[in-house]
C-alpha cells in the first residue's frame, strides 16, 4: 500500500460534465422530498400499498438498485478480480456506482420499511437466520463494506487490495443478490415466485443490467462514444457483445418461465403470468419489459455484433429502462393473486371483477422512486466530475 | 389513555404474559362448525373492541367470507366461512420474519412482538391467508392472538365467546378430553390450504 | 277502552270514594321504597379493571351482559353466561356498544334551535335554560288550544320509556304513538285472534320450521335466530322469501315465494291437511273452537290454487303440509316478529296459527309455546286529571280510515272502512295519527314530544312526516344522537347512554322468563341525564308554574310534588330491589349474576291443563273467531289476492340486516365496516336490470308516488325479477350522522302510506316503484 497518496489520486476535475446537469438531477431528486416528507408526516397511508399487495414499487425500486449494483460489481470483477486486462479500465467507475446505487437502494427500501433504524437494531440483536431478509440484509451490509474498500484500493492503485476487496464483494455480493431472489423464491405461499429460479435469475439479470450501466457511464464521462479513449472502446465492445449474449440467456429464461406457468394453468402462477401477458400489467409487459428490456436492445447487438458504440449506448438505455419496469412486474405479479378469494366479507383488498387484486403507486411513492433516481444519477455525476476514476 | 395507546399496552402486555408462559403445554385450536355460521359479524366486532383493532376497512384480524355454491335464480346455495390467521403450526411467517417479531409462543400462538416488527411485511406477503395487517395503533403488523390477554383467565377468545350459534370452539388439541379434541375425534375435517403445508390449528368440520 | 274513558272512570271514583285518600296511599307507597336501604355509594373512579353486569339495549332483546371496565374506560361488553336467553352471546351490535359512549357524534349538552328548522344552528344552553324553554312552550300550546291533547307524544321501547309516559300523563295528553303499528301489531293482532296471545316458536325443539317473511339470521339476534342455526344437522328448515337472504342460505328449501301471497300457502296447506286428515282430532276437538267452519271455508284453497297464486309448486306444497303434519307437535310456521306487509295482514297471521293449532303444534315441545312473565312489584305511577283534554285522534271512529287503505283492497268486506277495529289504546297507528294532525281532524296537535324514536326515518312518506314536523310549533326530542327527528326539533335533550345509567328492573317475557336490570358501566361522560331524569325534573318545573295546573285537582297536584320528592331521593338501586321484593335472593341475584329467573326450562302445557282458559271469548284457540264477526270481519281468514307491479314498475320491499334494524346503528363505522359497504344499495334481479338498462354499480332513481332516491345498483340473483330491495336507514337527513348523512338511498322516503284498519299496521311492502338509471 502506498504511504505518501496525493490528493490528485483521489480527485481530478471532469470538465465534461456540465453543471447544468447537476443542477437538473438535483432538482430532479428534490421531487423525492416531497414523498418523504409526506410519509414521515401522514405516514404509510400515502402510499399505495394495500393488505393484498403489501410490497409496492418502493421495493422493486430497491430491487432494481441493488440489481445494479451487484451487476456493476460482478462485470467490473472481470478485470481486476478474474483478471480480464482488457476489462481493468471500468473497474473505479462500475465499483462507484455500484456504492452509490446500493446506497441509493438502501435508501428507498428505508423509506418503505415501517421502521428503518429499528431493523438496524434488532438485525443484530435479534437475528433470525432462517429470514431471506436478514440475510440478504446483512449480506448487502457486508458487500457495502467490501465495495467501499475496493474502491478506495482502486483509487490507491492497490491491485493486491483491490483483489481481495473484489472478491469479497464478488462473494458478498453473489450470496447477497440470490438472497435477494429468495426472498421471493422461499415464499411457498406465492406460486409465481416460488422456487429456485429467482435466485439465479437474478443473478443474470444483474448481470444484464451492471453490462448496460457501465454502457452509459462511459459515455456520460467522455461525452460521447467517438471520444471514448482506445482502451474503454475495446473494453465496451467486448461488454456488448457480452451484454447480447445475457440478453439471449435471459429471453430464453424468460420463455421457459412463461411457458411452464402457461401450461396446463398450474394455479395461481397461471393468473399471475396472465396478468403480465393479456392483464393489468401487460403493457408494462409487452412494451417495456419485452421490447425495451430484451428484443430491442438483443436485436441492436446481434445486428451491430457489438461493434457499434453508439448502437450499443443506445440498447443499453433501451435495457436499462426495460430492466426498471421488469423489476417492477416481477414484484407486483407475484402478488395479484389475493391468498384468500375475493367473496363477499372476505374484505379482500383492492379487488378486481376478474378474482385478482391489484395495485397503483401512489403520488408520493412515485416521487420517492423519481428522486432516487435523480438523486443516483446527481452522485454520480458528482463523483465523476470531481473524482479521478479515469484510470 | 388513546385507543392507540391501549393497543400498544395490550400488545406489550402479551409479550410478558408470553414469557411468563414460557412452561405452557397446551396446543391452543379452534373447532368450526360452518354449518352453524350466520354471517351476523358478532366474532369480527368482538374481535375488533376486545383487541384495539382500528377502525378501518381492512383493519382487521378475523373475517366471515361468503362461500357461493351455486347462484343462478331460483337456485342459490351458499354458506359462509369465518376465519383467521390459521395459527399454523409451520408458520411461514414466523420464518420469514427477519427479527423473530414474529414467533410462536410455548402454547402454538402465532404473535407479533410489536417492539421488534421493522414492517418490512415479509410475512404478509409469506401468509397464505391474508391474515395479516399493517396496524396504525402498535405501528407494527397485527394479527390475531387467540386474545392472548385472556389466557390466564382461561376465557375462551372474544370471536369464540361471543358467537351466537357458537361456530367456533376454542380448547387444547393436546388434552383429549377437551370438546376441541372430542369434536376432532368424532367428525370429519379440513383445513384451509392443506398443500401449503402449514399445518393450521383452526380446523373445519365438514 | 281509551284514556279518556279511564280518566272519567276514575274521576267517579275519586269523587265518589275521596280523592285524598287515593293520593295518601300513593304516598305511602313512595315511602316504602324509600325505607329499603342499603348501601349504594358513587362509582369509584380508581384506576384498575373491573367488571360490571348490566344490560344491552341497542335492540328490543336486551341481552344481559358484563362490562369489562379499565381504567374508568370501557374495554369489552361480554356476553353474561347465566343469562340463557341470549345463549351465551353478545351480537355485533352489542359489542359495539361499548364505543355508543364514546361516539364522537353523540349528544353532549342539551341544545336549543337557533336557526331555522333543519338549517343544523344549535346553541348549547343548560338544563335548566331548556327545561325553561319547554315548560314555557308547553303551557303556551294548552292555553293556545285549551287542550293538553294538542301536544303528541312519541315514543319506542326501552327500559326509560315508562317515564316518558309518565311525562305524557302529567302533561295531560291522550295521544301517545308507539312503534307497534310500524312493526308487529298486527302480528299481535293475528296470533292473538286464535290463542289470546302472541307465542314464541319452540324452535330449540322444533323438527319442521317454516319461516315466511320473517329473515331470522339477518334480524335481530334472537333465541330463535341462534337455534336455528345450530340444528341445521337435525331440523328440516323450509324458508320463504321474495329475497335470497341469509336465512335462505341456512335453509333446506328456499321458495322465492310471490310477496303477499304467503296466505296461500297456509291455506293450501291447512287444505291438505285436512282433506287427507291429517290433523290432530283429538287436540282440534278438546281445544279449538270452529273447526268444522274452518274445514268448509279452505274447500278452495287447493295446492293447485295456491301454486297459481304464490308460484311455489302444488307438490311443494302438499309436501310442507304432510312434512307439517308428521311432525307435529314439533312444527312450527315461524310467528315472526315485524309485520307491516301487506293489507291482509291481521287475517295471514290468523291463518298461520290456525295451521299450528289444527296439528296439535301448540303450548307442547317443538311447537308454539305462550310466553310467560315474572311479575315485578311496580312503581305505580297515576296520571292526574285534567279538564283540558280531548280523545286521541286515531281513536274512535275516522273519517279518513279508507284512505290509508291501497286500492285493492277498498272494496273488502273484511276490512273496516271507519276506524281502526283493534287499535291500541298507547300504541295509537302511526299513519292514521300523522294523517290526523296534517288534516287538523278533529283538532289541531302542534306539539310533539319525541323519545328515541326517530319517525323521520322510521314511518313510511318521510315528505309527510317532515310536513308534519313542519306544522309543529313545538317540538322536543330526547335522544343520544343527533336523529333526524332530533334535526328538525327545536330543543334537543341528550339522554344519558344504557351504559351510564340506572333503568329499572324489567321481566323479559317470553318460553322462559327472566328479569334483567342496568346499571351505569362508567359515570355518565358529558352532561346528559336519564329520562327518569328529565321527567322528574320537568314535572318539578311543571309544578312551580300555576297556570300548568288551573285544570288539575289539588289531590293530583299534591301527587306529582310526592312523585317528584320520591323519584329524586331514592336511588334507582332502590326502586329495583323494590321491585323484586317479592323474590327472596332475586336482588342480590341481578346483581351478581346480571339476571335473575326462576327455572331456564320451558314449562310445556300451562295452557292445556284441565280447566285452563285462554284469553279468547270461548277461552279456546278459536279458529273461527267470535269477536271478529262482532266487529264487522270476518271470522275465519279469507285470502284477498295482493295487487301486482304494472309494466315497468317493481315491487319495493324492506328488510333487514345483521348490523342494521332499525335506523339507529348505520352511522356506527365498526358495523358499516361489518355490513360491508358504506352505503345501501339496489338490489334488482339481472334480466330487470338489463331491461331498465342498469349495470352492476350504476346509480338508479328509485321512484314512487311518495318520493325517490338515488342509489347504487347491486344486481344480483337473489331476489326475483318482479321485486326490488334496499337496506333501512341510510341516506340521512341529520348532519351530524355523519357516516350516513345524505350516503345512500332513504326507505322511508319512497314507501308510500298505507295502513290496514284491524290493527293499525302501516304497510311496508304495497309499493311499487319506477327504476331509472341515474
Amino acid at each position: 500500500m502506498s504511504t505518501n497518496t496525493t490528493t490528485m489520486d483521489f480527485f481530478a476535475k471532469n470538465d465534461k460534465i456540465s453543471n447544468i446537469w447537476l443542477i437538473l438531477t438535483l432538482l430532479i431528486s428534490l421531487f423525492g422530498v416531497y414523498g418523504v416528507f409526506n410519509v414521515l408526516i401522514n405516514g404509510h397511508d400515502v402510499y399505495g400499498v394495500t393488505r393484498t399487495v403489501p410490497w409496492g414499487i418502493l421495493i422493486s425500486t430497491y430491487v432494481f438498485f441493488v440489481v445494479s449494483s451487484t451487476g456493476l460489481c460482478l462485470i467490473s470483477s472481470m478485470g481486476h478480480v478474474f483478471g480480464i486486462e482488457k476489462y481493468e479500465v471500468i473497474g473505479k467507475r462500475a465499483v462507484i456506482l455500484a456504492i452509490l446505487t446500493l446506497l441509493c437502494g438502501f435508501g428507498v427500501i428505508a423509506m418503505e420499511l415501517g421502521h428503518p433504524f429499528r431493523m438496524m437494531i434488532y438485525n443484530i440483536i435479534s437475528p433470525n437466520f432462517e429470514s431471506a431478509i436478514w440475510w440478504m440484509g446483512t449480506l448487502y451490509g457486508v458487500y457495502l463494506v467490501f465495495i467501499i474498500i475496493e474502491f478506495y484500493f482502486l483509487m490507491k492503485h492497490n491491485h493486491k487490495g483491490a483483489f481481495y476487496a473484489g472478491l469479497g464483494g464478488f462473494i458478498a455480493g453473489i450470496s447477497a443478490h440470490s438472497n435477494l431472489g429468495a426472498v421471493f423464491g422461499l415464499l411457498e405461499a406465492r406460486p409465481f415466485w416460488h422456487g429456485p429460479y429467482l435466485p439465479i435469475y437474478f443473478i443474470l439479470s444483474a448481470l444484464i443490467s451492471g453490462t448496460a450501466l457501465i454502457l452509459i457511464i462511459f459515455n456520460i464521462s467522455y461525452g460521447r462514444p467517438s471520444n471514448l479513449p482506445e482502451k474503454a472502446k475495446n473494453a465496451l465492445t467486448g461488454l456488448s457483445k457480452l451484454f447480447g449474449l445475457f440478453l439471449g440467456i435471459i429471453i430464453f429464461f424468460d420463455i421457459w418461465k412463461i411457458i411452464t406457468s402457461v401450461y396446463g394453468a398450474p394455479p395461481e402462477k397461471y393468473e399471475s403470468v396472465m396478468a403480465l401477458l393479456t392483464g393489468q400489467l401487460s403493457f408494462n409487459f409487452w412494451f417495456f419489459e419485452v421490447m425495451l428490456g430484451m428484443l430491442i436492445p438483443f436485436f441492436i447487438i446481434l445486428f451491430t455484433k457489438g461493434r457499434n458504440l453508439t448502437a450499443s449506448l443506445i440498447a443499453a438505455i433501451s435495457a436499462v429502462i426495460g430492466i426498471f419496469y421488469m423489476r417492477y412486474d416481477l414484484v407486483i405479479a407475484g402478488q395479484l393473486f389475493p391468498m384468500r378469494e375475493p367473496a363477499p366479507g372476505a374484505h379482500v383488498q383492492s379487488a378486481l371483477q376478474n378474482g385478482m387484486v391489484t395495485y397503483s403507486p401512489s403520488f408520493s411513492e412515485i416521487s420517492i422512486v423519481i428522486g432516487a433516481l435523480g438523486f443516483c444519477v446527481f452522485l454520480y455525476l458528482l463523483a465523476e466530475k470531481y473524482l479521478n476514476l479515469s484510470e | 389513555m388513546s385507543e392507540n395507546s391501549r393497543a400498544l399496552k395490550l400488545a406489550e402486555d402479551n409479550q410478558k404474559l408470553a414469557n411468563k408462559r414460557k412452561k405452557a403445554k397446551e396446543k391452543w385450536g379452534i373447532v368450526l362448525d360452518t354449518s352453524k355460521c350466520i354471517d351476523c359479524k358478532a366474532c369480527t366486532v368482538a374481535c375488533k373492541m376486545e383487541n384495539y383493532v382500528p377502525v378501518g376497512f381492512y383493519n382487521y384480524r378475523i373475517w366471515v367470507a361468503e362461500d357461493t355454491h351455486y347462484a343462478k335464480y331460483p337456485v342459490i346455495s351458499r354458506s359462509f366461512q369465518p376465519s383467521q390467521c390459521q395459527q399454523c403450526e409451520n408458520p411461514p411467517c414466523v420464518h420469514v420474519c427477519p427479527t423473530h417479531a414474529s414467533y410462536k409462543t410455548a402454547d402454538g400462538v402465532v404473535m407479533v412482538d410489536s417492539k421488534k416488527c421493522i414492517l418490512c411485511k415479509y410475512c404478509m406477503t409469506a401468509c397464505p391467508y391474508d391474515a395479516r395487517y399493517e396496524s396504525h395503533a402498535t405501528e407494527a403488523i397485527d394479527k390475531c392472538t387467540f386474545c392472548y390477554q385472556r389466557r390466564e383467565e382461561g376465557k375462551d377468545p372474544a370471536c369464540v365467546e361471543t358467537c351466537p350459534p357458537k361456530v367456533r370452539v376454542f380448547g387444547d388439541l393436546n388434552d383429549p378430553n377437551s370438546e376441541v379434541s372430542r369434536l376432532l375425534a368424532y367428525n370429519e375435517y379440513t383445513v384451509l390450504k392443506p398443500e401449503k403445508g402449514t399445518k393450521p390449528k383452526l380446523k373445519y368440520i365438514k | 277502552m281509551f284514556l279518556l274513558k279511564t280518566k272519567l272512570n276514575r274521576r267517579k271514583f275519586l269523587a265518589y270514594s275521596g280523592g285524598t285518600l287515593a293520593a295518601g296511599a300513593m304516598a305511602t307507597k313512595f315511602s316504602t321504597i324509600k325505607a329499603i336501604a342499603s348501601e349504594h355509594g358513587k362509582q369509584s373512579k380508581e384506576p384498575g379493571t373491573k367488571t360490571v353486569p348490566s344490560a344491552c339495549a341497542i335492540c328490543v332483546n336486551k341481552c344481559s351482559l358484563f362490562a369489562d371496565v379499565k381504567d374508568g374506560v370501557i374495554h369489552k361488553l361480554n356476553p353474561n353466561h347465566n343469562f340463557f336467553k341470549s345463549r351465551s352471546m353478545l351480537c355485533a351490535r352489542g359489542n359495539v356498544g361499548a364505543k355508543v359512549p364514546y361516539a364522537p357524534d353523540r349528544l353532549k349538552k342539551p341544545l336549543i334551535r337557533t336557526g331555522k328548522r333543519g338549517e343544523g344552528k344549535w346553541k348549547e344552553v343548560s338544563w335548566d335554560e331548556a327545561y325553561d324553554y319547554i315548560v314555557e312552550n308547553v303551557i303556551k300550546l294548552i292555553d293556545k288550544y285549551d287542550n293538553r291533547s294538542s301536544i303528541a307524544f312519541a315514543s319506542t321501547e326501552g327500559l326509560q320509556e315508562e317515564f316518558f309516559r309518565h311525562l305524557t300523563s302529567v302533561v295531560g295528553s291522550t295521544n301517545s304513538v308507539r312503534h307497534p303499528t310500524l312493526c308487529l301489531a298486527s302480528n299481535i293482532q293475528g296470533y292473538s285472534s286464535v290463542y289470546g296471545t302472541l307465542p314464541d316458536a319452540d324452535i330449540a325443539n322444533a323438527k319442521f320450521v317454516v319461516m315466511a317473511g320473517s329473515n331470522r339470521a339477518e334480524a335481530f339476534i334472537t333465541p330463535d335466530t341462534i337455534d336455528l342455526a345450530k340444528n341445521r344437522k337435525e331440523q328440516t328448515f323450509v324458508y320463504l322469501d321474495p329475497r335470497a337472504t341469509k336465512s335462505a342460505a341456512l335453509a333446506d328449501k328456499w321458495f322465492p315465494i310471490k310477496p303477499g301471497t304467503d296466505m296461500a300457502v297456509v291455506l293450501a296447506m291447512i287444505n291438505v291437511i285436512i282433506s287427507e286428515g291429517l290433523y290432530d282430532k283429538e287436540f282440534v276437538d278438546k281445544y279449538t273452537h270452529g273447526f268444522d267452519q274452518l274445514r268448509e271455508h279452505v274447500k278452495k284453497n287447493t295446492p293447485e290454487w295456491a301454486e297459481k297464486e304464490s308460484e311455489i309448486p302444488a307438490d311443494e306444497i302438499r309436501w310442507m303440509a304432510r312434512k307439517f303434519a308428521e311432525n307435529a307437535p314439533a312444527s312450527v310456521w315461524y310467528p315472526g316478529r315485524r309485520s307491516s306487509f301487506t293489507a291482509n295482514d291481521v287475517y295471514y297471521r290468523r291463518s298461520c296459527a290456525i295451521l299450528n293449532a289444527i296439528v296439535g303444534a301448540w303450548d307442547r315441545k317443538g311447537g308454539l309455546i305462550p310466553k310467560s312473565g315474572i311479575s315485578l312489584k311496580s312503581h305505580e305511577f297515576i296520571f292526574p286529571l285534567y279538564d283540558r283534554v280531548k280523545n286521541r285522534i286515531d281513536g274512535g271512529k275516522v273519517n279518513f280510515a279508507a284512505d290509508v287503505l291501497p286500492e285493492y283492497i277498498k272494496s273488502n268486506k273484511g276490512m273496516p272502512k271507519d276506524e281502526v277495529a283493534f287499535l291500541s289504546e298507547a300504541d295509537g297507528s302511526w299513519v292514521l295519527f300523522r294523517d290526523a294532525i296534517l288534516k287538523q281532524k278533529p283538532y289541531p296537535v302542534k306539539g310533539m314530544f319525541i323519545y328515541k324514536q326517530n319517525p323521520v326515518e322510521s314511518v313510511p312518506n318521510r315528505a309527510k312526516t317532515l310536513e308534519m314536523l313542519k306544522s309543529m310549533e313545538f317540538i322536543c326530542t330526547i335522544d343520544i344522537q343527533m336523529s333526524d327527528t332530533a334535526w328538525y326539533s327545536d330543543v334537543v335533550l341528550p339522554e344519558s347512554t344504557y351504559l351510564e345509567r340506572w333503568d329499572p328492573a324489567h321481566s323479559l317475557s317470553g318460553v322462559a322468563p327472566v328479569v334483567i336490570f342496568r346499571q351505569p358501566v362508567i359515570e355518565p361522560l358529558f352532561d346528559t341525564k336519564s329520562m327518569k331524569d328529565i321527567t322528574v325534573d320537568l314535572t318539578e318545573k311543571f309544578l312551580q308554574k300555576d297556570a300548568f295546573w288551573v285544570d288539575a285537582w289539588e289531590e293530583d297536584k299534591a301527587y306529582m310534588e310526592d312523585y317528584v320528592k320520591t323519584f329524586k331521593g331514592v336511588p334507582m338501586s332502590h326502586i329495583i330491589e323494590h321491585q323484586l321484593s317479592d323474590y327472596p335472593g332475586a336482588y342480590k341475584m341481578l346483581k351478581e349474576k346480571g339476571c335473575f329467573y326462576k327455572t331456564d326450562k320451558i314449562p310445556y302445557g300451562k295452557t292445556l291443563k284441565e280447566g285452563a282458559r285462554l284469553k279468547t271469548k270461548t277461552g279456546k284457540i278459536e279458529l273461527a273467531s267470535v269477536r271478529y264477526p262482532e266487529a264487522g270481519l270476518y271470522a275465519l281468514p279469507v285470502y284477498q289476492k295482493p295487487s301486482q307491479p304494472p309494466e315497468g314498475k317493481y315491487r319495493f320491499v324492506v328488510g333487514r340486516h345483521a348490523q342494521f334494524t332499525q335506523a339507529n346503528t348505520q352511522n356506527v363505522p365498526y358495523l358499516l365496516e361489518a355490513y360491508g359497504h358504506y352505503e345501501n344499495m339496489l338490489w334488482i334481479h339481472p334480466k330487470s336490470a338489463l331491461k331498465q338498462g342498469l349495470n352492476d354499480g350504476d346509480y338508479a332513481i328509485v321512484k314512487s308516488s311518495a318520493g325517490e332516491q338515488k342509489v347504487k345498483v347491486h344486481v344480483t340473483e337473489y331476489t326475483r325479477p318482479d321485486t326490488v330491495f334496499y337496506l333501512h336507514g341510510f341516506g340521512r337527513l341529520s348532519k351530524w350522522l355523519t357516516n350516513v348523512y345524505k350516503v345512500g338511498a332513504s326507505d322511508a322516503e319512497i314507501l308510500e302510506d298505507y295502513a290496514e284498519t284491524i290493527s293499525g299496521n302501516a304497510l311496508l311492502h304495497e309499493t311499487f316503484v319506477e327504476i331509472k338509471k341515474a
